[in-house]
């Protein structure tokens, strides 16, 4: 079975909560301030960047203090109705059985388009009528359309965690888990994930799962690795089975969750279905298979999920029709796993630079990183005058003109320049 | 010393100024005389003057200071439906002190506008009309539901003519110092075709070498700024090349950021501007590529979905190959 390690390694107390000391005191305090009756602010707005343990800290608080935590998310409260379901519970501080009660709205970034039809007024009724304490999170609390909400609430700030923390849970992950591990190869996950501790576990779950020792290659992706038998079975499987089962069994006997097996079979398909109609009809199997995720994304329903393996495995095992079972073929990692982490950082700084040129150029970012960014690229790499004052003008930092101009070198004679 | 951009240096600043799009410079003239606009829409391909005509207008109706009576929006990075309602609608409701009684507000990239927002703009547009017009920017004017199209008055702006891309240049390149030799002009309007943005930004970035601006170099900027040809791409699939078009797909949307929306909108023109496919087979592969498009809008994977476009591109070039 798979659990992933952000679940199973949960903090339970608000001792194993990653940082955050001084948001945490602030909840805490806040809290206890019902002790002595209904406060001003009866609810508490937790705000701050995703995967950093706003929600995780909720818990764990309820958890610390016996309160019967009340959980919703954005799925549960679209509407008005909806919000108004649930609006009773908020209305007792103590439940049936003589426990304290601690309703929690996650996710109010969600409340987002089309179907927000009067969410946020029906969340407000339900805060100034509250007799219970009630927790709000959202990743940006001064979106607009939460201004009026705001005036209602204490905020409190959650802060990205420093790597160094991040670390630090990740050793006690591994401990928990048997893994030995390299400290480099720790504090480069913790590193890259720029204070997102959830998708760091995740990370680490990624590299780590099955494995009695981390070192710091695995993590650098640089060999490509061996996990490499297990996947290599799997996937002969699912490209060359004659029946579906046999095809699908390939999904209990892979280490690696579905959407990574995905990755996999997706990554590998055309160096072993070398006959083109096959390797059509297995490519278009693999499309629906990725249409059944969307449709699970869009609407929570994971029973779905059988779909989506019908569709990669046995859908591309009868895809074959003229291939014949080939010999060796090189395992390939996945590579836009590998892309998708190498660029990330190139990607954000994209956008940084991108809404630069927005502020001047009367230009969207996201178009000004296909009409600017490619030729400012080549100005800062080729001329050094022309790039300072161009630098200038559109107030970028250190780290964007080094990006820009590829080298430390020529960043360091660009700011000179100036 | 800081430095603009000649994009950005050389926009004219009134619609004296503008040398292109004759007709509608006339007629936003006798707009800025008159000292009243209705809402418009600026329609029209990249480049061509759509956000300066805006500009220059709100320029011409309010003077110096007319950023004071103008607000602009972004709909590819604002594009909800929260925008219009709080943004848009503080912005339009709120009277302004002046001569002319109204602002301006540019909805800039328009067409990226979800349809509520869309929705939520019309009913704006119609109470605020007294405050506030809207000049919506778009490249096509299509994706702007009908009732806001009809309470605007229609702008077709076209590509640059040759000759007045060419002055643009030469006139840039005089005031910059810079040598543009005639292969070098010939060869920015062969692959910008009329695109002045683009024709300012690979000029810029080819006098940045500091050499005289020959074809060669032009071609060299082409190059790296589009580092990616999706004919390519194309070609390959329909080869049987699956993995080398896959690849090529991936460096453009995990590298380079180019969105799946754009990929799929230039594979489409591609098709149809390809030589080699008989006729019949265009519509054919127009049904594979709007089926994929259809995919993408419902929230599919880019990536994965693309590459099962390519994986059809190969089907169909091969039984283009086998009917001869």
């Amino acid at each position: 079975m798979y659990v992933a390690w952000t679940v199973k390694h949960k903090p339970k107390t608000l001792e194993e909560v990653v940082g955050h000391r001084e948001a945490i005191a602030e909840l805490v305090s806040w809290l206890r301030s019902w002790e002595k009756g209904i406060p001003k602010k009866r609810a508490a707005f937790l705000h701050g960047p995703p995967g950093i343990g706003k929600t995780v800290a909720v818990e764990a608080l309820a958890n610390d203090r016996n309160l019967e935590l009340v959980e919703k998310n954005a799925s549960d409260y679209r509407t008005e109705e909806a919000v108004q379901k649930f609006a009773g519970l908020a209305s007792q501080y103590r439940t049936l059985f003589g426990n304290k009660r601690l309703v929690l709205f996650d996710e109010l970034d969600g409340l987002t388009g089309r179907e927000d039809r009067g969410g946020v007024g029906a969340i407000i009724k339900v805060v100034k009528q509250a007799r219970c304490p009630i927790v709000l999170i959202a990743n940006n609390a001064y979106n607009p359309k939460l201004s009026s909400l705001r005036y209602y609430c204490r905020l409190i700030q959650f802060k990205k965690p420093y790597a160094r923390s991040i670390a630090k849970r990740l050793r006690q992950i591994c401990q928990h888990e048997g893994i030995e591990a390299e400290p480099e190869a720790l504090e480069f996950i913790a590193q890259r994930s720029q204070g997102d501790a959830r998708s760091a576990i995740n990370d680490l779950q990624a590299l780590a799962q099955g494995k009695k020792r981390l070192v710091y290659e695995d993590v650098s992706w640089l060999a490509h690795r061996d996990r490499k038998d297990a996947i290599y079975n799997v996937l002969r499987l699912v490209f060359y089975s004659k029946s579906c089962d046999a095809a699908k069994s390939a999904v209990d006997m892979a280490d690696v969750d579905h959407n990574m097996l995905f990755e996999w079979i997706y990554e590998n398909m055309p160096y072993h279905l070398r006959d083109l109609e096959d390797l059509a009809r297995a490519m278009e199997s693999l499309a629906m298979a990725d249409i059944y995720r969307s449709r699970i994304r869009q609407t929570n329903n994971w029973k779905l999920t059988r779909y989506v393996i019908d569709f990669m495995t046995a859908g591309v095992a009868v895809a074959r029709e003229k291939t014949e079972p080939a010999g060796f073929v090189p395992l390939r990692f996945p590579e836009r796993i590998k892309m998708l982490s190498r660029t990330r950082s190139e990607r954000q700084m994209q956008s940084k630079i991108g809404s630069k040129i927005r502020r001047r150029c009367h230009i969207s970012g996201v178009k000004a990183k296909t009409e600017f960014l490619p030729y400012l690229k080549m100005i800062f790499e080729n001329n050094t005058a022309m790039a300072s004052g161009t630098a200038r003008w559109l107030d970028l930092d250190e780290a964007m003109i080094e990006y820009l101009a590829g080298t430390k070198k020529q960043a360091k004679a660009i700011i000179k320049a100036g | 010393m800081s430095f603009e951009m000649w994009a950005e240096k050389y926009r004219p600043r009134t619609l004296k100024l503008m040398v292109n799009q004759k007709d509608i410079v006339e007629r936003l003239k006798s707009f800025a005389e008159a000292r009243n606009i209705p809402h418009c829409i600026f329609a029209g391909p990249p480049g061509t003057g759509k956000t300066t005509a805006a500009l220059c207008l709100a320029h011409d109706l309010y003077g110096k200071a007319y950023r004071e009576h103008l607000m602009e929006l972004n709909a590819s990075d604002e594009r909800g439906i929260n925008v219009v309602r709080q943004t848009v609608k503080t912005f339009a409701r709120v009277r302004t002190l002046g001569e002319i009684p109204f602002k301006i507000l540019i909805l800039d990239e328009a067409d990226n506008m979800t349809r509520d927002a869309q929705q939520a703009l019309r009913r704006t547009m119609e109470r605020f009309t007294e405050t506030c017009r809207f000049i919506l920017i778009a490249n096509y004017s299509g994706k702007i539901i009908e009732p806001i199209q009809s309470r605007c008055a229609p702008f077709r702006f076209t590509y640059l003519p040759r000759e007045d891309q060419d002055s643009y240049l030469m006139h840039i390149a005089e005031s910059e110092k810079v040598r543009l030799l005639d292969e070098g002009l010939n060869a920015i309007f062969e692959v910008c075709g009329g695109d002045l943005r683009r024709a300012i930004n690979t000029l810029q970035a080819a006098a940045s070498l500091g050499k005289p601006i020959s074809n060669e170099l032009v071609y060299s900027v082409i190059g790296r700024a589009n580092p990616v040809d999706i004919r390519e791409m194309i070609q390959l699939a329909m080869k049987g090349n699956f993995i080398d078009s896959r690849n090529k797909l991936r460096e453009m949307i995990l590298k380079y950021g180019v969105a799946g929306s754009d990929i799929i909108r230039q594979i489409h023109i591609e098709i149809f501007r390809m030589k080699n496919i008989p006729e019949p087979w265009k519509i054919k592969l127009a049904d594979a590529v709007g089926e994929i498009d259809f995919r993408l809008v419902s929230g599919a994977n880019e990536e994965v979905q693309l590459s099962a476009l390519l994986a059809r591109l190969i089907e169909a070039g091969m039984t283009m190959r086998r009917s001869g």
